[in-house]
């Protein structure tokens, strides 16, 4: 359920901390809940039925602007990889879970990260080609420059991948794709498709 | 002096004209006349007319415009994005350049920012990462640009900065404990405090002064005094700026509205 329409703008004072609980958007100093957005307030109320855990209605303020779309862990991202070695594939974020990013962000797939079997006997080359489109989860905001990803799970790895010729690859096992032209057959760490 | 390769050189040095009327003695002591007023026809802590107009820019996250009296400019932020030069922080890092433009001082500025620019960028950054929730953005940059248009007096050019800035960064939709809201003024002769200074009051201030405050707490983010001012003087300056600032507070919240209805 939700009550009446109010803008707000950051620090506006929305209510005390005793009658509300804080949702998006807001927070508490002192003894007040206080908007950190400018948008619309909405109070949505908690179940009213038991009488023994009575909860607080939260209180949110739905910012104008979408909120900033930005890596965090555990979320899943896809992206391309834009380079490889013997290591690890540095991979440009563009989409994190299911929202495109405005600028990207630069994450690393290590190569003890590919797959949750055989860790050892990994070769990048062998899972991920430049260019690739690849989905995969954050495991770790990383180091200074980039974030940590990980493919070890059936849903994760290449999605969309062209081969020399230069068509688009049909996924045919875990590990392979076929260009439908030449018929020739490449390696790749392949993602369970998804039907959505 | 340097040749600079990425723009075209002009003559190596050069001198604006000196206008006749200048030669005319200045009455610096007609400040204020019998009636309290200015020269504008202001009291001593009246502010200059203000504007303030959200969400100008596209291409920017959140964009400001403010004019005060003869002082306009431009404020655009963008980000939170991915910090890339920065060593690593789990919070987000606030970066400011403040910058004139050529044409909005008396005097012609350079194209490369001197050291008051850098001065004044230093202290928007200072005013403002205390009412910004800087823990929510790990790893992100959040970048502020502001442009001068017109310099109607370089104190006021920093209050407006900071005005704009946290109008833009609201737009933006980063979230802040509280709007910033600035104001400035000068100390003159018989300790005589001016709010809200043009550029020709400036010529004779002794000294200044600028307050950034967020005004739901009525907590101060930045205090800059320069001069020398007695204690009396400096205390009933300091009540007329903060309260200067409620009031440009109360038309921040105003325009942060209006442009949503």
């Amino acid at each position: 359920m939700k009550e009446s329409t109010e803008i707000v703008t950051p620090g506006t004072p929305l209510g005390y901390k005793t009658e509300f609980q804080v949702g998006e958007g807001t927070y508490i100093r002192d003894e007040f809940v206080y908007a950190s957005l400018i948008g619309e307030k909405r109070i949505i109320k908690g179940e009213d039925g038991e009488v023994d855990n009575i909860k607080l209605p939260t209180i949110t303020v739905i910012g104008t602007q979408l909120p900033p779309i930005i890596p965090d862990v555990g979320s899943v991202v896809i992206g391309q990889v834009s380079r490889i070695n013997s290591k690890q594939a540095t991979v440009n974020i563009m989409v994190v879970n299911d929202k495109p990013c405005k600028d990207n962000f630069i994450g690393v797939i290590r190569v003890q990260d590919v797959r949750a079997t055989e860790i050892d006997k990994v070769q990048i080359n062998k899972n991920f080609r430049p260019g690739d489109i690849i989905k995969a989860q954050v495991i770790s905001l990383g180091d200074s420059k980039s974030y940590y990803l990980s493919t070890a799970k059936n849903e994760l790895g290449v999605i969309m991948a062209q081969s020399i010729a230069g068509e688009t690859m049909i996924p045919i096992s875990w590990i392979e794709m076929q260009c439908p032209k030449t018929l020739v057959i490449e390696n790749r760490k392949c993602a369970k498709p998804s039907f959505d | 002096m340097n040749m600079d390769r990425k723009r075209i050189n002009g003559p190596e040095m050069s001198v604006r004209p000196v206008i006749e009327a200048e030669f005319q003695p200045q009455l610096s002591n007609v400040l204020i006349d019998s009636n309290l007023q200015r020269k504008d026809n202001r009291n001593s802590d009246q502010i200059r007319p203000i504007f303030i107009k959200p969400n100008l820019i596209p291409q920017a996250n959140g964009s400001a415009y403010i004019e005060l009296g003869d002082t306009k400019l431009v404020v655009s932020v963008f980000g939170p994005r991915q910090n890339k030069r920065m060593a690593f922080s789990p919070s987000g890092q606030l970066t400011c350049e403040f910058k004139f433009s050529t044409f909005a001082c008396e005097q012609r500025r350079g194209h490369i920012r001197d050291n008051e620019e850098k001065d004044i960028s230093q202290l928007i950054l200072a005013a403002l990462v205390p009412a910004i929730k800087l823990e929510n953005y790990p790893k992100s940059l959040i970048d502020i640009y502001i442009t001068v248009l017109e310099n109607g007096g370089t104190q006021s050019c920093l209050a407006a900065g900071i005005t704009a800035s946290s109008v833009a960064l609201a737009t933006a939709g980063i979230e802040m404990l509280d709007l910033v809201a600035a104001s400035s003024g000068g100390f003159f002769e018989n300790n005589k405090f001016l709010l809200d200074c043009n550029r020709e009051e400036e010529r004779f201030q002794q000294g200044y002064l600028v307050i950034a405050t967020m005004p739901s707490f009525k907590s101060s983010t930045h205090l800059v005094q320069v001069g020398d001012v007695d204690l009396n003087t400096s205390k009933q300056a300091l009540e007329t700026a903060v309260d200067s600032t409620y009031n440009i507070y109360s038309i921040m919240n105003l325009c942060l509205k209006q442009q949503l209805e």
